[in-house]
């Protein structure tokens, strides 16, 4: 790869993020993307595969909590399950891309919402490619697959946060942290939410 | 005696009393988390209790608790308040004596009810185990603290009273209070006793004391080190001063309410478990703007993170208490409340706020302080960096773990079949938990090795080197400190 790249470049995202991370962020740090390009381009479908595979694997095997036989949930419900999962995703992620441009005053770091925008994408690389677990619907081994597919995620982020909006490593630290924190109460509200709305009697049925 | 003889009286900062608790923090941390480690690995192996009753799950765990909040917690907080409260009224502690018998007596204290718990003897009150001599004794201990704490406060020698001590004084007040009246009991023999309450009542009392234990002494005492810590090792003010003011007295208010969401779904009248809900939904206001005022203190001064190990843990403390206070709330809402009560969500909660606020604050506020009480730089940084990174994926592990074991657990016991019945039998559902109590007890121990690694790192900074002795600063006549 040479510097006249950028990031916006056509080539597998997927592969360069996976192999050469810091450069990716390298280039980051030297382009101005346009943010609706990124969320068409890659966003859209980053959010998608997860809810596609979790749908591939529901409908087939059922979701096996680890107690009993595996809960399969009707064709109906597990489509409006799926379509959920793509929009808090897209949600997450867009969300994501707003507060780390919002973080970015205090940090003194890079402020166009393309760059954050390209930031979440990066970051989204390693949940997208984890989530082909959910075409084997166990609880306990998504779990498994998850947690080194947050590490990852987690080392992205503190790497390349600081490179690719120019600001010192202490400082990245920091936006990281706070970033971090943005995140996991995101995803416990998230689990409050839908289990408030599971014993209002709003979601599926998982009854024997 | 005139304040000038007092302090040529009491020339320097007596901190020979806060290296000791340090030291006796760290000792109930080894035995605390030692014992937590245990019986993680009880939960998957019951067998390894040996047939010993002592070595049981219902004996160890609140050994477990007691060395936690009132060895390794209590320690901390007493050590820090006195290091603090000297430093913040510019004068040493004046009744040196009582402060050394309070810091020996509770040790004993939290020693000998500790193995009384091993033997057996238990109130059955979470949190409140200890039989009623040990009420007894703790209540005096208490008060002498105050004394200690209080007397300082009142020969200060700058008019302020500066926010760190209003928590710690709200610490001492509270806990106090709480103490004294969850603990009326009428005693039967020596080493049993029956609550005064009835029933409800009791339960209500219980979980008013319980939560309250959390607010005033998990939460509002480490908020106290906080307030003082961080400004100290950020090298800036706080940022805002007149926040802190409003969070203090706000989360004074709103705390003691919020009790009854520990009842939900019980025996208690309605409007008081939706009193505890709302109550602690409001908790959440003033919890974020202390979070929210550390991390803008932190902002200014990132520099330091490059030189100082200390501040990390701080940070990352932050983050957990952002977590902790924001996940609580929830739980409180009666219909998340519905499926995660009674499941391990509540205990991966409880940890969240234990290993990822209270140890990690602990941990970065005694990097901090031990190199200065001896006056020497840190034995190893690089150490101290391995265990931040311990720290923080032993924290992880074990959260995460306690989420999918504690969500699968509410949802297939609440899930019913065709005649209403059950779908899954609770002997069922635990028993396809132990690939979580595998990951939980391997986030338990990481975390705790990374403790092991702190206290090593601590030893060897103070081995050998005696207790500094710092003046208290002189007063020019416009009032400022030189």
């Amino acid at each position: 790869m040479n510097g006249t790249r950028t990031n916006t470049d056509t080539g597998p995202l997927l592969l360069r993020v996976l192999f050469r991370p810091k450069e990716t962020f390298e280039d980051l740090s030297r382009a101005e993307p346009s943010p609706y390009r990124i969320f068409f381009k890659y966003l859209v479908w980053f959010a998608l595969l997860p809810p596609m595979f979790a749908y591939i694997g529901g409908s087939r095997y059922g979701w096996d909590l680890g107690a009993a036989n595996p809960l399969i949930l009707a064709e109906i419900q597990l489509r409006i399950v799926s379509m959920l999962y793509f929009f808090v995703l897209l949600t997450a992620f867009v969300s994501t891309a707003f507060a780390s441009q919002w973080m970015s005053e205090t940090y003194g770091a890079r402020k166009s919402l393309g760059v954050h925008m390209a930031m979440v994408t990066i970051l989204a690389v390693p949940m997208t490619v984890g989530s082909v677990v959910h075409l084997y619907p166990h609880v306990f081994i998504n779990l498994l697959v998850f947690i080194p597919v947050l590490i990852w995620a987690m080392y992205l982020l503190y790497v390349g946060l600081p490179v690719a909006l120019n600001i010192e490593p202490e400082k990245g630290m920091l936006m990281a942290s706070s970033l971090v924190g943005w995140l996991l109460v995101g995803f416990v509200t998230l689990l409050g939410v839908t289990v408030a709305l599971w014993t209002e009697g709003l979601g599926p049925s998982i009854g024997a | 005696m005139s304040e000038n003889q007092q302090i040529i009286a009491n020339e320097y900062y007596h901190d020979g009393v806060v290296r000791f608790l340090v030291v006796c923090s760290m000792l109930w941390a080894v035995l605390g988390m030692g014992a937590g480690v245990y019986v993680a690995a009880e939960l998957i192996w019951p067998e390894i209790d040996f047939g010993q009753f002592w070595l049981s799950f219902g004996r160890l765990r609140p050994l477990h608790t007691n060395a936690i909040i009132f060895g390794f917690g209590v320690s901390a907080l007493m050590a820090t308040a006195f290091y603090s409260v000297q430093r913040t009224c510019h004068v040493p502690l004046p009744t040196l004596r009582l402060a050394w018998v309070t810091a020996m007596l509770w040790q004993i204290c939290v020693l000998s009810g500790g193995l009384s718990l091993l033997a057996g003897m238990n109130s059955g009150k979470e949190y409140a185990e200890l039989e009623w001599p040990f009420d007894i004794a703790i209540a005096i201990v208490w008060i002498s603290f105050g004394v200690v704490f209080f007397s300082t406060i009142a020969c200060r020698r700058i008019k302020p009273i500066y926010i760190s001590n209003w928590f710690y004084g709200g610490l001492i007040i509270v806990i106090a209070m709480l103490h004294v009246v969850n603990s009326l009991v009428m005693p039967a023999t020596l080493l049993k006793s029956y609550p005064v309450y009835a029933g409800a009542q009791d339960a209500i009392v219980q979980w008013w004391y319980g939560h309250n234990a959390v607010g005033f002494l998990l939460t509002g005492g480490f908020l106290g080190m906080l307030y003082y810590f961080l400004p100290k090792q950020a090298d800036r003010p706080i940022w805002s001063y007149k926040l802190s003011v409003v969070a203090f007295w706000s989360f004074t208010y709103a705390y003691i309410w919020a009790g009854p969401h520990h009842l939900h779904y019980n025996s208690i009248p309605d409007w008081v478990q939706n009193l505890g809900m709302v109550m602690s939904l409001i908790l959440l206001a003033p919890s974020w703007a202390t979070m929210i005022n550390g991390i803008m203190t932190v902002s200014s001064a990132s520099e330091k993170l490059r030189t100082d190990p200390a501040l990390k843990f701080i940070v990352l403390s932050l983050a957990f208490y952002g977590l902790a206070t924001f996940e609580g709330p929830m739980m409180a809402i009666k219909s998340v409340n519905a499926v995660s009560h009674f499941t391990d969500w509540t205990i991966g909660h409880v940890h969240s706020g234990a290993l990822g606020w209270n140890a990690l604050i602990v941990f970065g506020t005694f990097y901090y302080l031990v190199p200065r009480l001896v006056d020497a730089k840190l034995y190893s940084v690089r150490l101290a960096n391995i265990h931040f990174w311990l720290a923080l994926a032993g924290t992880m592990l074990y959260v995460l773990s306690m989420w999918g074991a504690g969500v699968s657990q509410g949802l297939l016991w609440l899930s019913l079949d065709e005649f209403g019945e059950p779908s899954f039998s609770f002997k069922d559902i635990m028993a396809s938990m132990p690939p979580y109590y595998m990951l939980r007890l391997l986030g338990g121990f990481t975390f705790f090795l990374g403790t092991l690694l702190m206290i090593f790192n601590l030893v060897m900074t103070m081995k050998g080197r005696p207790t500094v002795r710092v003046r208290p600063p002189k007063i020019t006549a416009t009032g400022e400190a030189q």
